[in-house]
């Protein structure tokens, strides 16, 4: 008589999720993570600390803060150039921006920019150069029209290149690639 | 109370007067010399200037859009500032014309010297303007100003390019040198092989002058 009916039983709120079921909070999390290593995909960093003589190309954004000595190419990238950077220097790339110390030529197929703590001893060429005050330049700036696209590309791409393109299609892994490189003080290149 | 409210109002006339000194802008100049050396520049093709002062964003766009150049950057004011907080060691003629020494002879088109020659003694103003004048290609230009009276300079004027007739003046500190005047005549000396193609001596005292290597 005083048995409960437990098929008209009101529904109890789960104290716990049961196991096999998927918290609602579980999707949101993994979309930053993905968005989190997608952004560290995106530019990579070469640290203080981290000093390299040779040649370095990619085809990823890159932001240097250590030295390098020799050549840099990005033909298809953002370089940027932090303020405590030391580079000396042949750098290409599609954009250009100085922040520390450059010495060498530095040509871009779009633009090159020295903000007030850069400072560039050598010839740019661009179609677009901006310099901030307080900026040093000491060099010839080519804005003569019909020279700078051409002069910002290579004429014979390099294997090395292609294998770094290539890689950055398929797979997630950071697509900058050193040549002869050494005298690297041991910290990594993030 | 009375002589309270009267300090009140000497204290605001005081910040009034004082105020226009503390926010004052760089001045303007209207220049009748400058749209010539331009005009000449621009009948050439890709022509290449030379300017000896420090760098500035707005005039490399400025000539960059005008004139498709290519602009060379010597910042000769900035070895003149060096030699003078440390005027021991080599003469500052030989450190002018050593920088410049990349420059081949007969490569340039235009000369920006600004005020340059301002700041220098007449041996260092000679030889560097044989040098610029070996420097500029025939029918080539060179732009300057000539301080008319001599004085005590305390800064440097950077030179911004606004328009083709105008630009404004930005000092900044100097460590202080005598200007040594150089007359009409001793223009034409020192720039031996060029002619003075216009001169205008403007309301500040400064001669703008504009020579053509013939």
């Amino acid at each position: 008589m005083w048995k409960r009916d437990e098929a008209v039983r009101p529904p109890q709120p789960a104290s716990s999720p049961s196991p096999g079921a998927v918290p609602e909070t579980s999707t949101p999390r993994v979309v930053d993570a993905s968005r989190h290593s997608h952004s560290e995909r995106d530019t990579v960093n070469i640290g203080k600390s981290v000093i390299i003589k040779g040649e370095l190309s990619g085809s990823e954004d890159l932001t240097i803060e250590g030295q390098i000595e020799g050549k840099i190419e990005l033909k298809q990238n953002v370089l940027t150039i932090g303020p405590n950077a030391r580079i000396k220097a042949s750098v290409f790339a599609k954009t250009v921006v100085v922040q520390g110390e450059v010495h060498g030529n530095v040509t871009a197929s779009e633009r090159v920019e020295i903000r007030d703590s850069g400072s560039v001893d050598g010839d740019l060429s661009a179609p677009r150069v901006a310099i901030s005050d307080g900026a040093h330049f000491r060099g010839s700036i080519d804005m003569q029209k019909g020279v700078q696209q051409g002069s910002a590309k290579p004429e014979v791409p390099k294997v090395g290149e292609k294998a770094a393109e290539t890689r950055s299609a398929t797979a997630p892994a950071p697509a900058v690639s050193v040549a002869a490189a050494s005298g690297s003080s041991g910290a990594p290149v993030r | 109370m009375a002589g309270l409210f009267n300090w009140h109002a000497r204290k605001s006339d005081a910040a009034a007067a004082v105020a226009p000194v503390a926010a004052a802008e760089p001045s303007v100049t209207t220049s009748k010399v400058f749209p010539k050396f331009l005009a000449t520049l621009s009948q050439k093709p890709s022509p290449v200037l030379v300017d000896v002062g420090g760098v500035v964003g707005a005039n490399v766009a400025f000539f960059g859009e005008r004139l498709a150049c290519r602009l060379v950057v010597e910042d000769l004011v900035a070895l003149v500032e060096a030699h003078a907080k440390r005027p021991g060691g080599d003469a500052l003629s030989t450190a002018l014309l050593k920088q410049l020494s990349a420059l081949e002879p007969d490569s340039v088109d235009g000369v920006m010297c600004w005020d340059l020659f301002d700041y220098l003694d007449r041996a260092t103003s000679q030889a560097l303007a044989s040098r610029l004048v070996k420097l500029l290609k025939k029918g080539g230009v060179l732009y300057g100003f000539f301080g008319t009276a001599s004085a005590e300079l305390t800064q440097y004027t950077r030179f911004i390019v606004q328009g083709p007739n105008s630009f404004r003046q930005r000092p900044y500190a100097a460590t202080p040198t005598r200007r040594h005047v150089l007359q009409n005549r001793d223009l034409a000396k020192i720039f031996e092989g060029m002619l003075v193609t216009e001169s205008v001596l403007l309301k500040t005292g400064t001669r703008e002058t504009l020579f053509r290597k013939p």
